[in-house]
């Protein structure tokens, strides 16, 4: 059986770290980012 | 069985494979990154004990210096190219997360008389960096990049920029190198003729909001004036970045539709494939901080994630960029650029003093 995969571009992958970071933040389990 | 969204082994451990093989270069990226925290901290000190006051962000430069630094001199080693090239991936991460900085309701705060300045300050800008960078024989996308960079919010702009049109590295590099040494000159100049000129705090605060291009040395144009003047800076500035996205999206519809040499039967499927998908979360992300999604102390957060991202991205800049190639360019991308600048704080310096002498001031 063949299995079509479908690729996630990088600009999908760059969204959804940044929505991740940001809920992240959010929820408060990344309290407070440093710089 | 449709499209696969699941996991295979084999899958899993090709993914596992690649990030191997990035993880020198992207160890690289960090350490040239650290290293250009860590100069800035060291020149602040050295300076601060001086009584020298410098500008924010020349974290940025420094990173810059020592990628170009390595890649001139040693080159960067085989086996860090791969993790080298990832760069770009942290830029867009950096402008997707950069849009939680960028609230609408920022923009009223200012008033009705900033937002017009605002517009006549950045279609003056684009126009006429477009217009002296075509004189200059510039290649066309590094007139956009100044143009934008000059525009809306320098380094920011830029970064937000290249990617979304296809612009090079050296084009890139030459851009932040003219818009970030016009911004240090900035941090001198502008708070003598404030003070040549006896602006009060409010016009000389929007005019640097208006006219400073990075917003780390308008704020420090601002405050190297006054607290007032500063906070006045602060929210001009606040105001043009809010635009960043609406230009950044109407370069990237130019550049889209002028990439097509043969016809095109489907032109608005032809856009969304080309259109560059972190725009729409740069979007957003601005409109979950629009509608208060997130706390200040939130925000704060996600723009220093921000920074960190770009910090990477600024390092992957200068491991990039050929100094040979640059020499070929010579100096007129700087040419282009003062001249630029001179004529955009003029252009705005006359605006605020007309919008004074009306008593919108």
């Amino acid at each position: 059986m063949s299995i079509r995969t479908r690729q996630i571009s990088l600009d999908t992958w760059t969204v959804v770290l940044a929505l991740a970071l940001a809920l992240l933040v959010r929820t408060g389990l990344l309290k407070s980012v440093p710089w | 069985m449709g499209p696969a969204a699941t996991l295979t082994d084999a899958q899993a451990e090709r993914g596992l494979v690649r990030l191997a093989r990035l993880a020198p270069g992207m160890a690289l990226l960090i350490g040239v990154g650290a290293a250009g925290k860590l100069l800035e901290a060291l020149t602040d000190r050295v300076a601060g004990a001086h009584g020298v006051r410098l500008p924010h962000g020349e974290y940025i430069l420094w990173a810059i210096l020592l990628g170009m630094a390595i890649s001139n001199s040693v080159g960067v080693p085989a086996v860090a190219r791969a993790g080298v090239a990832t760069y770009e991936f942290w830029l867009k991460l950096g402008i997707v997360l950069l849009g939680a900085e960028f609230l609408i309701g920022d923009m009223l705060h200012l008033g009705g008389i900033a937002l017009v300045l605002v517009a006549i300050e950045i279609v003056f800008s684009l126009a006429f960096m477009t217009m002296l960078g075509r004189g200059f024989g510039l290649r066309p996308k590094l007139v956009s990049l100044l143009a934008i960079g000059s525009s809306v919010c320098g380094v920011s702009a830029i970064l937000a920029t290249c990617g979304v049109i296809g612009a090079d590295d050296e084009d890139t590099s030459y851009a932040i190198a003219a818009i970030l040494a016009l911004g240090a000159m900035s941090l001198v100049l502008f708070p003598a003729i404030g003070h040549a000129l006896h602006m009060s705090d409010r016009a000389y605060g929007l005019w640097t909001g208006l006219a400073v291009d990075n917003t780390a040395e308008a704020t420090a144009a601002g405050a190297i004036y006054s607290d007032a003047a500063g906070r006045v800076a602060v929210l001009a500035k606040t105001c043009r970045n809010s635009m960043l996205g609406f230009v950044v999206l109407g370069y990237a519809l130019y550049w889209g539709s002028r990439g097509q040499a043969q016809v095109v039967t489907n032109k608005a499927q032809f856009l969304w494939r080309k259109f560059p998908k972190f725009v729409l979360g740069f979007l957003l992300l601005s409109a979950l901080a629009s509608v208060g999604v997130f706390s200040p102390a939130q925000r704060d957060s996600i723009r220093n994630l921000s920074r960190w991202a770009f910090l990477l991205a600024f390092a992957g800049v200068g491991f990039r960029t050929n100094l040979r190639e640059l020499g070929r360019q010579g100096a007129r991308p700087f040419v282009v650029g003062t001249l630029g600048e001179i004529a955009i704080a003029l252009i705005t310096l006359g605006l605020v003093g007309l919008a004074v002498r009306v008593g919108s001031l």
